[in-house]
């Protein structure tokens, strides 16, 4: 009975902010730029809202074997999906209908992988609810500019793959020593895990029915193991053609005349 | 995304994952540098992801790419659509040479190391965006990146995003080849204003091995101001080498000019006297024969900060 009170408490944590509907007073870590940038285009921020989740990746995953990690792959998305969810539901009680600048929070270990999201749900201002829209990383001003031009997002679009690399034979070992030569297995692991990771992105982008995934940042390279165990990590916004066309911002070319400020270090010259 | 009707020569034979021109890499500069080819080391997972985003009868392509808003916006203002996020990487073991302590010299076997894998990397990227079908590629970063392999074992890698005109008009180079920038979406749109055209990343690269001091010369400069003409000439020979081998390349693409140089001096984990001088930049030539008026900019004061 206990743990399931305590699972009920996790699945929908109180929140003093989001009980009560307050239009006078919203919480956001936006700039005052951003926040008026969000009414230019009829928005306003509604809540800050957090989603975290740990998934366990079973012992001995790592061990013993070569080729990609299922169960972490897995561990991820769906550690992700259930962070996004519980983002999705703070959003939806605090009258939000999107989130953005999400950033995003990833811890990679051996016995688990833990996702953090922290974001700013925001609302069309003077309206009623309209249902929860979109999930985004990319920042209240780049959301602003994006939807001015026709764009709009539609979720974040992930993927990740781990891929451990096979040991190199004494006699490869030896054949590459003082040479200049590529080593194939570790590139073909990295390859594996990049071909990976960027398929599952793209396929949460076509289940969206996105057109496009902008913004896109990877963090990849070996972690651990000496090296041979491949991670590739791609996150990116879903976006969409909202307008009939891609409507031009038309740029103007502007020369500052402000002069680079100079900060003279006294230190610099005493030679401290 | 309309990707019918491209006016390249690209044979389209089948689903070769590596959509290399049978030209081969890039052709060398003056150098004598034996490089290996490229058409063979290409991971064989290489691509897969790429048949996605490629619009077919029953299946909605898309883009992927790590432009930012902005730049995206301004690649679209440019008159191009984004069509895939493409890289290229090679983890690579860099060979031994031995350096004589009181002689500066280009080491040709780093050197050679230093350019093969860069190559490796940029083509392999090259060959993805050439399935794409793509004109260019833009915002190009190229990264050498160490981890717990050990000193001499290192991550080449080249990224970037895959572009396409979208007025059907063929941007490629004369090698056939999409060109590659490493102009950011911004300075990509401010190039076109201006009547350019990018031709590809230019790059020069030595390595170069700079002479210890002997004791005599140390104990007579002790207490002096003066010039140390070893270490000044090995530092201006090396600087010319890498930056002349990266002219040479442009003068190869048929470049009126490059901007957005930029010359890295780097030790890699070669210790204290041994310095990769590479230079980098994009090659560009004028595309309207001088008749295009760059608008004047208008000027502002800012009052923030």
């Amino acid at each position: 009975m206990d743990a399931k009170k305590a699972v009920d408490a996790l699945s929908a944590p109180p929140r003093p902010t989001a009980t009560h509907h307050n239009p006078a007073g919203t919480t956001s870590d936006l700039s005052v730029d951003e926040v008026l940038l969000l009414h230019s285009i009829g928005w306003e921020p509604a809540d800050m809202v957090f989603g975290v989740a740990w998934w366990s990746v079973p012992w001995g995953s790592w061990q013993w074997r070569t080729g990609e990690i299922v169960e972490a792959s897995n561990a991820f998305a769906g550690a992700m999906e259930e962070a996004a969810g519980q983002l999705r539901a703070e959003c939806a009680r605090a009258g939000g209908s999107g989130v953005v600048g999400v950033k995003v929070d990833l811890r990679v270990r051996a016995q688990h992988i833990d996702v953090s999201l922290t974001g700013t749900a925001i609302r069309r201002t003077g309206k009623k609810p309209t249902g929860f829209e979109f999930i985004s990383d990319l920042s209240a001003r780049d959301f602003a500019v994006l939807t001015r031009s026709g764009w709009t997002p539609l979720g974040l679009a992930t993927g990740a793959s781990f891929v451990i690399a096979p040991r190199r034979t004494a006699k490869q070992w030896a054949a590459q020593q003082g040479q200049n030569v590529e080593l194939p297995h570790l590139t073909e692991a990295l390859y594996q895990a990049r071909e990976g990771a960027m398929a599952r992105m793209q396929q949460a982008g076509i289940s969206m029915h996105a057109q496009g995934i902008v913004d896109v940042k990877m963090d990849e390279g070996p972690m651990g193991a000496g090296g041979r165990v491949m991670q590739f990590v791609a996150v990116g916004t879903a976006v969409k053609l909202a307008a009939s066309e891609h409507q031009m911002i038309r740029p103007e070319m502007v020369v500052t005349l402000n002069d680079p400020v100079v900060l003279f270090e006294a230190a610099s010259v005493r030679g401290g | 995304m309309t990707s019918s009707a491209k006016p390249s020569s690209e044979s389209p034979s089948g689903e070769s994952p590596s959509g290399e021109s049978p030209s081969g890499g890039k052709p060398s500069s003056a150098e004598e540098r034996d490089r290996t080819p490229i058409d063979e080391g290409l991971p064989p997972d290489a691509g897969r992801r790429l048949a996605e985003l490629e619009d077919r009868p029953g299946h909605k392509g898309m883009f992927t790419s790590d432009l930012s808003v902005n730049e995206f916006l301004l690649i679209k203002e440019a008159g191009f659509h984004p069509l895939g996020f493409v890289m290229g990487s090679s983890i690579y073991h860099i060979g031994i040479q031995t350096r004589r302590w009181s002689q500066s010299q280009e080491l040709a076997k780093l050197t050679e190391a230093m350019y093969n894998a860069r190559e490796l990397a940029m083509n392999r990227m090259d060959a993805e965006a050439t399935e794409l079908g793509a004109d260019g590629v833009v915002g190009v970063r190229l990264d050498v990146n160490y981890y717990e392999w050990g000193s001499d074992t290192a991550e080449f890698i080249a990224l970037g995003t895959a572009v396409k005109a979208e007025d059907n008009n063929s941007y490629r180079n004369k090698e056939g080849k999409p060109f590659t920038s490493d102009l950011s979406g911004q300075d990509f749109w401010t190039l076109m204003q201006t009547g350019h055209v990018p031709l590809g990343l230019v790059m020069g690269t030595c390595v170069y091995h700079i002479a210890h001091r002997g004791l005599g010369q140390t104990l007579r400069t002790t207490g002096q101001n003066v010039e140390l003409p070893n270490f000044t000439q090995a530092l201006y020979e090396a600087r010319e080498l890498a930056m002349t081998r990266m002219q040479d390349e442009a003068n190869q693409l048929g470049a009126s000019g490059i901007v957005g140089v930029r010359l890295e001096e780097k030790s890699h984990m070669w210790g204290d006297h041994t310095i990769e001088f590479l230079s980098l930049g994009t090659a560009v030539a004028d595309a309207s024969d001088g008749q295009h008026t760059i608008p004047q900019p208008r000027t502002i004061i800012s009052l923030d900060g």
